[in-house]
């Protein structure tokens, strides 16, 4: 593969004609634009779009909601809106005042209150209505505004409020599992399909080099600085990743090192012999490995020694999840690579990094969206099996699994089983749903 | 083919270091120490202080049976202030605590020192003869030691340490004579803190220790079929993933063959009477079924037919068992009896799963030309289909087998768990409850080693299907 190239028509401007040439030609109408046109035409993924959009919207606004503050109120003649005043609290921006800190919301008097559709927090007992009350039991509320419609379990939690924010959870682990494993998959999936077995060619002193350098870079990022990584994991999540990240820095400078001082001693010929490096061979070992343990006894085995936190969870699925969509990136390229139009941008002189990124990776794009819409489902619903177990997700989080658990202790109860098992199900099926009207949309054959 | 089927084996002897590679390494960074543990059990849980002479002793010696005083790996990179002989101190909070001072400052002798120092204090201390007058002085010290023990914060230690010159000094007149054991106790600290180099920890060392390393004898030690012990009850790991593994793979099997001989017509079916409206329903109501939660649906199950307010058709899980020396008719009848809803539960994914595929296989085929000329020569429909058509379409849908099953052995965990059933999943879980982490890396690992098997016997299923397919030349 050349590396550094000649431009045949000489001149950056001709260049980038030729480009835009390239990309207009292969798509006259806009490939995207297409495929949402034939997805627009399928009526039940289009339905699940819209059902997902639904379910984002009731997660983004979960403390509007379901909250124990009244939306808007007034308050020995001030007007309040304490729901929006709590994020600025926890922000640290402004703070409670005097009369209101520390309240019982429920128990103010106010001269009148707006409160949200559902007035309840989750995480907050109503103690008249502790022991399982149902959605059709004699409920001992105020009135029909304070029912609790679907029932409380054991302890006395309004589950309407815990299914809005169980809501949450689960469009959170969705979208960022998913998302690790897609910054996994495209990785990997690109260096197995677009170098192959034979197109990743690098000169012998690189390789003995970057094996070289290995180990001390491993030393110096990971091997001195675990006290301080396993100091930042306990304290908190977000200084744990700050500290992966210097870490990481700390990485890449030892092995740019090794790369610099390999480039002189590339001149010497035998130092400087190309050798095959099997990508494709790599990475579908690692795949294998991922593959070849069930995903639940791997997760369980990894979670066994962290502490329950859902961040975990979310990056043990995440980790575990990319298989899939490396494996339709890997195939897409291997096919795209063989294409002409790929051999005209080589032939150009554009950088390997252009050709990968700029051409080859946004065709290969399609088939991930697929596989992220599975995956999503997927992830929803090994997270609701965690939690099910108790195992992995901390007890204190409200999510549709650990509520479904509940009704395994108390099997009366059948509103614990019922209302967050179809939430469940039918967040499910959503994604899959439109995991099959993308992947009907995309398949050439079907369009019309 | 036997040279394919060993060609493959051989592949797989890789991917199976890396796995036991990565189970041993979370094994090695599981929370809390396995010999404590073991020591605890054997003492009846009884609190015990291992920095007694004979405990001591004792945690050394289980320490040693599970070969745990050995080097971790075939070579380590380690820092040049890490030690060789930092594996004596037992107590996994003590080693770490002075293996994180002898970073801090740079040195491992001076550590090392005051690590005998303090011990020398703490054996005075226990000498002691408790005076009712002194009493509560006594215990205030030793707690001051047992906290010097774990702890590697400069200020901190020089906190306790100010705490215990009090007490030294205070009125109590029997802790007099430990003073000059203090002293020597606090000069150590001094020395380690005035001997500080902050470079030493940027200076890697490299250590080869060959093959008397803790990874070497776990994996020879798995490769003979010995596992280790689980720490709940001291059995032997492979026993008691032998007893589990029946049960698993038995319901598997079960399970797997169910799946395939309600999936393979319901598919056919499917495909041959595409567009109508049972069709249609029937595609429907399965694509439904392959994301149904299969924990809700046991849950659900189990509260609507097994006892409480409503149905009492099955037993309840966890019911008694089934006496042994009932006649054998009995046992099966019961077996069955029991394991119905179980089974629901565990393939009804599966089978969504294979007759969907089943389906787009059949359709695939129907359109093919042959199908055609079959048609053409006035085959009988019947025979068009289930000889010509499934006879193709059905290759795909055998090697999906190696899909299906790590699914199976994923639904196990929970399934199990619900219906109580001892298999694989129960057993690995209850493990990670207990934090038993032989059984549960041990249970994974098998899981992993079942899972390369089931892709093992879907190739050699889709050589036999497929005549056309030659394994001696390439490998897939």
């Amino acid at each position: 593969m050349r590396e550094s190239g000649y431009n045949i028509f000489g001149g950056a401007a001709k260049k980038k004609v030729s480009e835009t040439m390239i990309n207009e030609v292969l798509s006259p109408e806009g490939y995207w634009k297409m495929v949402f046109r034939q997805l627009r035409k399928n009526k039940i993924a289009t339905y699940s779009l819209r059902f997902i959009l639904f379910l984002a919207i009731l997660s983004t606004f979960a403390d509007l909601l379901a909250n124990e503050k009244p939306l808007v109120c007034e308050y020995n003649k001030h007007l309040y809106f304490p729901v929006c005043k709590s994020y600025f609290v926890s922000a640290g921006i402004t703070e409670w005042p005097a009369e209101l800190q520390n309240v019982e919301w429920k128990e103010l008097n106010y001269q009148w209150a707006i409160f949200p559709p559902v007035p309840y927090l989750p995480q907050n007992i109503d103690e008249a209505n502790v022991h399982s009350v149902g959605p059709f039991d004699k409920q001992p509320v105020k009135s029909l505004r304070w029912r609790h419609w679907l029932g409380t379990d054991e302890l006395g939690h309004d589950i309407f409020a815990a299914m809005i924010y169980g809501t949450r959870i689960a469009m959170l682990v969705g979208v960022f599992s998913m998302g690790i494993a897609t910054l996994i998959g495209l990785i990997l999936g690109l260096l197995a399909g677009y170098f192959g077995d034979n197109r990743l060619k690098v000169s012998r002193i690189r390789v003995i080099f970057n094996l070289l350098f290995l180990a001390p870079a491993v030393f110096y990022a990971v091997g001195i600085r675990s006290y301080e990584l396993t100091e930042a994991f306990t304290h908190s999540f977000i200084s744990f990743l700050g500290q992966c990240f210097i870490s990481l820095l700390i990485f890449s400078g030892v092995m740019s090192i090794g790369n610099i001082l390999a480039m002189p001693l590339r001149r010497i010929q035998f130092l400087g012999k190309k050798i095959n490096i099997p990508a494709d061979i790599i990475v579908s070992r690692c795949i294998e490995i991922i593959m070849s343990i069930p995903t639940l006894f791997l997760i369980m085995s990894v979670i066994a020694i962290a502490k329950p936190s859902l961040m975990m969870v979310m990056l043990v699925i995440g980790a575990t999840a990319w298989t899939g969509i490396a494996r339709f990136v890997r195939a897409e390229l291997l096919r795209i690579r063989e294409l002409e139009y790929i051999e005209a941008a080589q032939a150009l002189g554009y950088s390997q990094l252009r050709t990968i990124f700029r051409h080859a990776l946004p065709n290969a794009l399609s088939p991930v969206l697929i596989a992220v819409a599975f995956g999503v489902a997927g992830a929803i619903l090994t997270e609701a099996t965690l939690s099910f177990l108790g195992i992995g997700v901390p007890a204190d989080t409200i999510t549709w699994g650990a509520l479904l658990s509940e009704a395994r202790s108390k099997p009366a109860a059948w509103w614990l089983a019922v209302f967050p098992g179809i939430a469940i199900f039918i967040t499910v099926t959503v994604y899959n749903l439109l995991g099959e009207g993308l992947s009907e949309a995309m398949d050439p054959r079907l369009r019309k | 083919m036997l040279q394919y089927i060993t060609k493959r084996v051989l592949i797989f002897i890789p991917t199976l270091l890396v796995i036991s590679f990565i189970m041993f390494m979370l094994g090695v960074y599981a929370p809390g120490d396995p010999v404590e543990t073991i020591l605890a059990r054997q003492q009846g849980e009884s609190g015990l202080s291992v920095r007694n002479i004979a405990d001591e002793a004792a945690y050394m010696s289980v320490r040693h049976k599970l070969g745990l005083d050995l080097p971790l790996f075939y070579f380590s990179i380690t820092n040049s202030t890490s030690s060789d002989t930092l594996y004596r101190i037992p107590k996994a909070d003590v080693r770490e605590s002075m293996a994180h001072i002898a970073f801090i400052n740079g040195s491992w002798p001076n550590v090392a020192r005051y690590y005998s120092a303090l011990k020398q204090f703490e054996s005075e201390l226990n000498y002691l003869r408790t005076d009712s007058l002194c009493q509560e002085d006594i215990i205030a010290a030793k707690k001051n030691v047992n906290e010097l023990y774990v702890n590697y914060d400069q200020s901190k230690i020089a906190s306790i340490f100010s705490n215990l010159t009090s007490i030294l000094n205070g009125k109590c007149k029997v802790l007099q004579p430990l003073s000059s054991k203090f002293v020597a106790l606090k000069n150590t600290e001094l020395f380690i803190v005035d001997h500080q180099s902050s470079y030493a920890k940027f200076i890697p060392a490299i250590h080869w220790y060959g093959f008397r390393n803790q990874y070497h004898h776990w994996l020879v030690n798995f490769l003979r079929g010995n596992f280790g012990f689980s720490y709940q009850d001291m059995r032997p790991v492979s026993s008691i993933i032998w007893d589990a593994m029946k049960w698993t793979l038995g319901i598997s099997f079960a399970s797997v063959m169910l799946a395939y001989f309600i999936a393979i017509p319901l598919g056919v079916k499917a495909a041959t009477t595409k567009g109508s409206k049972k069709e249609r329903a029937t595609t429907t109501g399965l694509f439904m079924l392959y994301s149904l939660p299969n924990f809700w649906i046991a849950t659900i199950l189990i509260i609507f037919f097994c006892g409480g307010d409503w149905f009492s058709w099955f037993p309840a899980p966890g019911a008694a068992p089934i006496p042994a020396d009932a006649p054998f008719q009995y046992h099966i009848t019961q077996g069955i009896y029991r394991l119905i809803l179980p089974l629901i539960c565990w393939t009804y994914t599966s089978l969504a799963f294979i007759s969907r595929q089943m389906r787009g296989g059949m359709l695939n085929t129907l359109g093919q030309d042959y199908i055609r000329t079959a048609r053409a020569k006035g085959l009988p429909e019947e025979r068009v289909v289930w000889k010509h058509a499934l006879r193709n379409s059905l290759l795909p849908v055998i090697t999906l087998f190696a899909n299906v099953f790590p699914l199976l052995l994923s639904g196990s965990v929970v399934i199990e768990e619900i219906f109580s059933i001892p298999g694989m999943g129960q057993v690995s879980y209850n493990a990670l409850i207990a934090n038993d982490y032989p059984v549960v890396f041990a249970n994974t690992m098998f899981a992993a080693l079942l899972t390369l098997g089931g892709t093992l016997i879907a190739d050699i299923l889709y050589a036999v299907a497929d005549p056309r397919i030659s394994y001696s030349k390439t490998i897939a």
